[in-house]
C-alpha cells in the first residue's frame, strides 16, 4: 500500500496520520443542493445553497475539488488567533498551547485544496510553520529532561497528532535504551549514579603545596 | 535483555569479526583444559592453568560460568575510557572502542567484578543521550556523516530513526497534489463565429 509505514519504524507514516486527520469536522458552505448523505461514518446535509453546514474534511475537499462548496477555516486558523498562539507559545517556554490535535494536517489540506477560501493564506501558512517549528524545539527541550535514572517518563501535554509521530521512533527507542540501562541489576543504587560520571578515587595524591 | 533472535544481541558477543583494537576478552584459566586449541601459542592441545587467552565472550562467559577461567574487563571499559567519558563523554569515539559499547558492557558487567561498570554505562549513554537529540532531529546531511561516526550501533539506531522520521515529515509536507489545472480547462470557451 502507498504510503505505508515501515512497521519496525513507526507506528504511523505522515500519510497515515493526514488520513486519520480527514475525519475532523469543518464548516462549509455549499452552492448547490443535495439530499442528506448517510453514510457508514455518519449523515451529512442536507446540503442547500449558501447554508452553512458540518462535514468531514475528506467530503470537503472532495465537494471542493468539483466546484461545489466554499470551506470556512476553522476559528484557529485565522491570522490574529495563530498570532496570538505563537507569541504564548514563545512566551511559556515549558507548557504547550492548546491546538487542534491535526492542526498541522488540517492546516496544510485546507492550504493546498482551498487556498481561495482562506484570507491571508501566506500569513496562515508561515504562521503555522512558526508555530510548528517553536513547539518542536520545545519538545526537543523537554525530552532532554528524561534522562532521570529509573523514572524513564517525561510529560508533555497538547502535543499534537503529527509532533507525536515525528518524534516516536526516537523515543520509542532511547526510553527502550534507558530501561536496559537502568535496570536493577546492571545499576544497583541510582541515586548514587553521578549526572557526569567521577573516577571514584583520585589515585594520584596531590602534592601539598610548598610552604612560603 | 537477552533476545535470542536479536542479531545485534549475537554479533556482540562474538566480538571479533569486528575491526575494533579491543576484540577479545582475556580469560585466565584456573583449571588445565586438555584437548582444545584454542591456546594459539602453545605447542600441544592443552591449556595449562594461569595461562591467558583472548576468546570471543559468548566462549569466554561459559568458561566463566563452569569456573574454568575468570574473565578481566576488557580493555574498551578500561580506566582511561572511563576518564575519557567522564570528560566530554559526546566527543568519544566509542565506535572505534567497541561498536557494541553498551551491550558488551551489559552483558560483562555481571560477570567482571566491576560493580560501577553498570552506573558508568547508563552515565555515559545519558551525556551521550543528549548530544543525540541535539542533533537528531534537525541536523544536514553533511554534518551527519561527521558525528555519526563516533556513535556505537545502538545510538545510531536512535539517531536514524530520528533523522529518517524527519525526512519523512518534510516530504510529505512538500509534497501534495501536484497536477494542476490545464490552461484551456479554465477557460471560457469562444462563442463560435
Amino acid at each position: 500500500m502507498a504510503g505505508q509505514s515501515d512497521p519496525h519504524l513507526s507506528l504511523f507514516s505522515a500519510e497515515e496520520v493526514e488520513f486519520m486527520a480527514e475525519d475532523e469536522m469543518v464548516e462549509i458552505v455549499p452552492n448547490m443542493r443535495m439530499d442528506p448523505l448517510n453514510l457508514l461514518c455518519g449523515d451529512y446535509g442536507p446540503f442547500f445553497p449558501q447554508m452553512v453546514t458540518q462535514v468531514p474534511v475528506w467530503l470537503a475537499i472532495a465537494l471542493k475539488k468539483r466546484g461545489k462548496c466554499t470551506i470556512r477555516p476553522p476559528e484557529w486558523m485565522s491570522v490574529e488567533s495563530l498570532t496570538r498562539i505563537l507569541e504564548s507559545e514563545r512566551e511559556s517556554q515549558d507548557s504547550f498551547q492548546v491546538l487542534p490535535f491535526h492542526y498541522v494536517e488540517i492546516s496544510r489540506l485546507l492550504i493546498d485544496h482551498a487556498r481561495d477560501d482562506i484570507p491571508d493564506i501566506y500569513m496562515v501558512r508561515s504562521l503555522v510553520e512558526d508555530i510548528r517549528d517553536v513547539r518542536f524545539h520545545k519538545i526537543e527541550t523537554s525530552l532532554e529532561s528524561f534522562e532521570d535514572a529509573r523514572s524513564s517518563a517525561v510529560r508533555i501535554k497538547n502535543l499534537s497528532a503529527m509532533e507525536v509521530n515525528i518524534v516516536r521512533p526516537f523515543v520509542g527507542r532511547a526510553l527502550q535504551a534507558f530501561y536496559k540501562h537502568g535496570s536493577p541489576d546492571l545499576v544497583p543504587n541510582p541515586d548514587k549514579v553521578p549526572n557526569r560520571w567521577q573516577p571514584a578515587a583520585d589515585p594520584v595524591q596531590k602534592r601539598p603545596l610548598r610552604k612560603r | 535483555m537477552a533476545n535470542f533472535y536479536d542479531f545485534d544481541d549475537i554479533i556482540a558477543e562474538d566480538e571479533v569479526h569486528t575491526n575494533s583494537p579491543f576484540p577479545l576478552v582475556s580469560v585466565v584459566f584456573q583449571k588445565e583444559a586438555n584437548g582444545v586449541g584454542i591456546d594459539p601459542s602453545s605447542e600441544t592441545d592443552c591449556v595449562k592453568p594461569g595461562s591467558k587467552v583472548e576468546l570471543p565472550f559468548w566462549l569466554a562467559s561459559e568458561l566463566h560460568l563452569r569456573q574454568v577461567g575468570t574473565m578481566k574487563v576488557p580493555a574498551c571499559f578500561n580506566q582511561r575510557t572511563k576518564l575519557e567519558l567522564g570528560a566530554d563523554a559526546t566527543c568519544v569515539d566509542l565506535r572505534s572502542r567497541s561498536p557494541y559499547f553498551y551491550e558488551f558492557g551489559c552483558k560483562i558487567a555481571p560477570l567482571v567484578g566491576d560493580r560501577d561498570l553498570g552506573s558508568f554505562l547508563l552515565s555515559a549513554f545519558k551525556n551521550r543521550y543528549q548530544e543525540v537529540l541535539a542533533k537528531a532531529h534537525n541536523a544536514a546531511f553533511s554534518t551527519a556523516s561527521k558525528c555519526s561516526t563516533l556513535l556505537t550501533r545502538e545510538e545510531t539506531s536512535m539517531y536514524e530513526a530520528a533523522q529518517s522520521s524527519m525526512a519523512a515529515f518534510k516530504k510529505w509536507r512538500v509534497g501534495g497534489p501536484k497536477f494542476q489545472r490545464a490552461s484551456i480547462l479554465g477557460r471560457k470557451r469562444k462563442p463560435a463565429d
